[in-house]
C-alpha cells in the first residue's frame, strides 16, 4: 500500500477516481493519485481481460492507460492531476463493442454527419 | 519559463539550429554548450520539468529532506540551475517545451510533437536525441501482475510524489536497485527483503576488469557502501538465487518463490520491485531508421555512432544513455561533445575550437567507459532472466503473448522479429515493443542459435507515441509546401 511522505500542508486538488472523490496534492501524477487512493488497477488486459496496473511509472510500459475526462488511452504516469479531473479504469478489451450511439450515420446528410469539431 | 508559455500556434512551423529531445543530463548539457554561441535551440522534454529520470524534481523535491536521496542526486541541482539560466537568458535563444511528446522525427529535420493536446511541427538543422534509458525488461513468471513494478518506478514515485510503500520485496541486481533500497531505509520505510540475483560467476568475470574499476575508486566505494548500508539495517538479503517466480492470488501478485542455497523460499508481499539494469531507450532512433548494433558487453541494442555521437544520418546525433549506457556523468559529457560537434557542422565554432573544447570531456568519457566495463560484467543480468524458459511467462505485455505462443509461431516460420510480430501481434500494442523488443531479439537468437546482431529488431515507425485521431485530424502541415512556396500563396493558407 502506497503512502505519501509529502508535507500535508501542500495545496490539494479534488479528483474523481472511479466515482469516488479524493483530495490529492496538486502537481501529482494521475498514477500517484491512484496509488494514494489505493485504487491501483489501471486497465483490463485486452485479451485475457485480467486486471493490470502500472509497471514502470515513467512512460515506457503503457500499462497505466486510463480514461481521463472521457478520453481513453491516457498514460496515468505522464499526466498531472487537475482539479475536477475524472479518472476511470480503462475497460476496453478485445470483446468490447463500440457504443453505436457515438456514431452518426454518414448517409443522413452532411450537417448531421459532421459531429467532430 | 516565459519561453514555454509562448506556445507555438496551431500548425506553426518554426526553424531552429538544433533540436534537443530530452532534458536529462545529456540534453541539458547539450543545450548549455550550444547556447553559448547564440545558436537557436529548442528542447523538447516529455516530462513536466527538466532533469530526466536521474535528476527528476531535484529543484522541487516533495520530500522534506531530499538529502536522503544521496549526493549524486543533489549534484544535479547545479546542472538544472545552469540550464534554467540559459532559458532565462536575455537573448532568448533557447526555448523549452515541457510535457512535449515527440512522435515523429523526419530525416529532413522536421520534428512533430504533441503539446497541450495539439500536434506541432518544428524544423531543425541538427537534432540531438537524448531520450535516456529505460529499465531492462525482467520477464519472469508473474511479472505482468498488478503489484509488480520496476525498481526505477519506486524511485520515480519517491522523487516526484514522495510516494513509498512498506514491506516491499526488491528483486534483481545493479546499483540502482541497491540505491532505492538504501533510500527507503534512510526514510524509515521497511523493506521486506532484497533478493540479489547477481550470479556468483559475475564476481569472477568482473575481477578481470578490476584494474579498470580502480581507475574510479570513488565509484567503487559508493557501490560497496550501499550494500553495507542495507546489510547493517538488518534487512534480509538473499543472494545467488534462481528459479524466480511471482505467484498470484485474487488476480494480484501475492508471493515470490525462489531457490536460495538449495532451498525453496517463499516470501509474501503485496508489492514487488524488479530491476536488472538499464538499456537505451531506442524508440526514437529506431523509428528514425539510423543504424543500430548489438552491444554484447551491455547486452542491448544501441545506435551506431562516431566519437561525437553522430549517426549515419548526418544531422542526427545521439547523446547520453540513449546512445548506450554511460551513466549520468557520462551523459553530461556526451551532451557537451555532441553539441560541440553540431555547432561545428553549423559553422558556429571551428573544427579546431571543437576539438580543443571537447578534449577534456572525451578524456573523462574514456575513463568512465573503462569503469563501465567492470560494472557491466559485475551486474550482467542472468540469461534465465532475459531469455525466459518457462512457457507461460509473458513476453509481450500489451498483446499478452507468452513464450509458448511465440515459440509456436517461430516453429511455423516466424524467424525474425518482424515476422513474429505479424504472426503473433507480439510488439504491436501501445508500448510499441519497448517492453518486449530486447527479449524477442534474444529469444529468437537463442532459438536460431545465431548471434543477436543477426536476428535484428522490430522495424519501428512514427508515430512514436499514442496519438488521438482527433489530434491527428487537426494537424495538417504534414504535406505542407516548403516555406518559400507558402509565402507566394499566403492568401490561400487557412
Amino acid at each position: 500500500m502506497f503512502r505519501s511522505l509529502r508535507n500535508t500542508d501542500c495545496e490539494q486538488v479534488a479528483v474523481n477516481i472511479n466515482g469516488n472523490l479524493f483530495q490529492v496534492p496538486a502537481g501529482s501524477s494521475v498514477w500517484a493519485a491512484l496509488a494514494l487512493a489505493k485504487d491501483t488497477i489501471t486497465r483490463m488486459a485486452p485479451v485475457s481481460e485480467q486486471p493490470r496496473s502500472a509497471y514502470c511509472a515513467m512512460g515506457v510500459c503503457f500499462e497505466c492507460l486510463v480514461e481521463i475526462d472521457g478520453q481513453p488511452n491516457r498514460q496515468a504516469c505522464l499526466t498531472q492531476v487537475s482539479a475536477g479531473m475524472h479518472i476511470v479504469k480503462q475497460n476496453i478489451v478485445q470483446s468490447s463493442q463500440a457504443e453505436v450511439a457515438m456514431y452518426q450515420p454518414l448517409c443522413e446528410g452532411n450537417s448531421k454527419g459532421k459531429t467532430h469539431d | 519559463m516565459t519561453n514555454s508559455m509562448q506556445a507555438l500556434s496551431e500548425h506553426a512551423v518554426t526553424s531552429f539550429d538544433i533540436a534537443i529531445i530530452g532534458a536529462g543530463p545529456a540534453g541539458m548539457m547539450a543545450a548549455i554548450t550550444a547556447s553559448a554561441t547564440g545558436a537557436k535551440i529548442v528542447v523538447l522534454n516529455d516530462k513536466p520539468s527538466v532533469g530526466g529520470q536521474i535528476y527528476r524534481n531535484v529543484d522541487r523535491s516533495p520530500l522534506v529532506d531530499s538529502s536522503v536521496l544521496g549526493k549524486d542526486y543533489l549534484a544535479g541541482a547545479d546542472l538544472v540551475a545552469q540550464f534554467n539560466q540559459c532559458i532565462d537568458a536575455e537573448n532568448n535563444n533557447v526555448q523549452i517545451f515541457n510535457n512535449a511528446n515527440v512522435w515523429h522525427i523526419g530525416d529532413d529535420g522536421e520534428l512533430l510533437f504533441s503539446y497541450n493536446g495539439q500536434s506541432n511541427s518544428v524544423q531543425a538543422k541538427q537534432v540531438i536525441v537524448a531520450t535516456g534509458a529505460m529499465e531492462r525488461p525482467f520477464p519472469i513468471p508473474g511479472w505482468h501482475l498488478p503489484g509488480v513494478m520496476s525498481a526505477g518506478s519506486a524511485q520515480v514515485m519517491l522523487k516526484s510524489d514522495a510516494l513509498v510503500t512498506d514491506d516491499a520485496v526488491f528483486v534483481g541486481s545493479g546499483p540502482l536497485l541497491y540505491l532505492i533500497v538504501a533510500q527507503y531505509l534512510r526514510l524509515g520505510v521497511t523493506v521486506k527483503a532484497l533478493i540479489d540475483t547477481t550470479p556468483k560467476t559475475n564476481y569472477v568475470n568482473a575481477m578481470s576488469k578490476a584494474l579498470n574499476a580502480l581507475a574510479q575508486p570513488s565509484m567503487l566505494i559508493k557501490g560497496v557502501g550501499l550494500l553495507n548500508e542495507i546489510r547493517r539495517s538488518g534487512t534480509p538479503v538473499y543472494r545467488f538465487v534462481s528459479e524466480l517466480k511471482i505467484t498470484e492470488s485474487a488476480q494480484k501478485a501475492d508471493s515470490i518463490q525462489f531457490i536460495c542455497k538449495g532451498e525453496q523460499v517463499t516470501l509474501n508481499s503485496d508489492q514487488f520491485f524488479l530491476h536488472q539494469g538499464v538499456i537505451p531507450n531506442l524508440n526514437a532512433t529506431r523509428a528514425l531508421g539510423i543504424q543500430h548494433h548489438w552491444n554484447q558487453q551491455q547486452l542491448c541494442w544501441q545506435p551506431t555512432l562516431d566519437q561525437w555521437g553522430c549517426s549515419d544520418v548526418e544531422h542526427i546525433s545521439v547523446a547520453g544513455d540513449s546512445s548506450g549506457i554511460v551513466g549520468a556523468d557520462g551523459a553530461r559529457l556526451m551532451g557537451h561533445v555532441a553539441a560541440l560537434n553540431c555547432l561545428s557542422k553549423l559553422a558556429l565554432v571551428s573544427q579546431t575550437e571543437r576539438n580543443n573544447q571537447a578534449v577534456d570531456s572525451l578524456r573523462q568519457l574514456a575513463l568512465l567507459n573503462r569503469f563501465r566495463t567492470f560494472i557491466d560484467r559485475l551486474y550482467q543480468p542472468q540469461a534465465a532472466h532475459r531469455i525466459p524458459r518457462d512457457e507461460a511467462t509473458v513476453v509481450c505485455r500489451c498483446e499478452e503473448q507468452n513464450v509458448q505462443q511465440l515459440k509456436y509461431e517461430f516453429d511455423r516460420g516466424a524467424k525474425g522479429p518482424n515476422e513474429l510480430k505479424s504472426m503473433s501481434r507480439c510488439g504491436m500494442g501501445p508500448c510499441q515493443g519497448r517492453m518486449c523488443g530486447t527479449t524477442v531479439s534474444e529469444l529468437l537468437a537463442d532459438w536460431r542459435e545465431e548471434p543477436v546482431g543477426d536476428v535484428g529488431y522490430y522495424r519501428l515507425r512514427s508515430p512514436m507515441r499514442l496519438l488521438s485521431l482527433v489530434e491527428l485530424s487537426k494537424f495538417n502541415t504534414l504535406s505542407a509546401p516548403p516555406p518559400e512556396v507558402v509565402q507566394i500563396h499566403t492568401g490561400s493558407q487557412q
